[in-house]
């Protein structure tokens, strides 16, 4: 096993000496450009996870304003339906409705 | 012959977080080498080195926000180019069985020379010795592999490794103790295949 751990030492050390492969590491003609614009062209990720917490808590206001203007009128709702309830079984009664036209 | 004006990396970024393209392509420009060094180093088989590179850079963009000042930005990508190397090799999943066929005359002499005490490695076989650690790193885990390639090949310490990668000093202590029992594994059934 040593021996094969030495062998090991000796190829990388060997493998070291070879020049760098892959040539030019500039950028390609174009290529910062075209990823700069892809890039930058992207929505701004702040803006992005600002958008849905926005909503979310617009939606929560809408809410809390809905339950409280119920709130706030109640009596005139609850009295409203309760006017409603006679009116809405002669509406029902096609017979009755014709018989109060008539009177 | 005046001397080249140093990259304002700092007025760059500041640039670049107010949306400015021009700085966001100087930037790209100025780290291109620096990256595609990690890629080529890296690079999963057939993925193309510039799809890689891209990927990295839109990665650096989209983190920008992130990026608080506590190591330097250079530092910073190569952490994104290295992790993003890591994915890559990990979406592999069939590594290609090493055979001794595989070699060509001249790493096989290569192998022999290693192998043998006596014989010292030519300076002229320096490729060959490198393609030959190429297709033995190929038989590793990708995450195995890449902490070998950097102890051994480019020479990084542990700490740097830690700092690249983001694994800790154990982790990676325990990974290349892996990788060497099956290189030298490797090693023992070539010797043998070579024998017979």
């Amino acid at each position: 096993m040593k021996r094969n751990h030495q062998a090991w030492q000796r190829l990388v050390a060997a493998a070291r000496r070879a020049p760098e492969e892959g040539g030019d590491e500039a950028a390609p003609y174009g290529f910062a450009t075209r990823v700069a614009a892809l890039a930058l062209s992207a929505e701004h990720p702040a803006h992005a996870a600002l958008a849905p917490r926005l909503w979310l808590r617009a939606a929560g206001l809408a809410c809390l304003l809905a339950v409280a203007a119920v709130a706030a009128n109640y009596s005139v709702i609850a009295s409203a339906f309760e006017e409603d309830q006679p009116m809405a079984a002669t509406m029902d009664d096609p017979v009755a409705e014709v018989v109060s036209l008539g009177t | 012959m005046p001397d080249e004006q140093p990259f304002d990396l700092v007025g760059c970024l500041d640039r670049v977080r107010r949306r400015d393209q021009a700085a966001a392509r100087d930037l790209v420009e100025h780290l291109h080498p620096l990256v595609v060094r990690i890629v080529r180093g890296h690079l999963p088989r057939r993925v193309a080195e510039e799809d890689l590179v891209q990927d990295i850079f839109l990665k650096m963009f989209t983190r920008l926000d992130q990026y608080q000042g506590a190591v330097p930005f250079p530092h910073w990508v190569s952490r994104i180019a290295v992790t993003t190397c890591i994915d890559q090799l990990r979406a592999q999943k069939r590594r290609p069985e090493f055979r001794w066929a595989d070699l060509s005359a001249e790493e096989a002499q290569v192998l022999d020379a290693v192998t043998a005490d006596e014989k010292e490695v030519r300076p002229d076989d320096a490729y060959e010795a490198r393609e030959l650690v190429h297709k033995l790193l190929g038989q590793l885990k990708p995450d195995d592999r890449l902490v070998i390639r950097m102890l051994d090949l480019e020479q990084k310490t542990i700490a740097e490794i830690s700092s690249l990668t983001g694994w800790g000093q154990s982790l990676i202590k325990v990974r290349a103790f892996r990788a060497r029992r099956k290189l030298q594994k490797l090693f023992q059934e070539l010797t043998q295949k070579e024998r017979e």
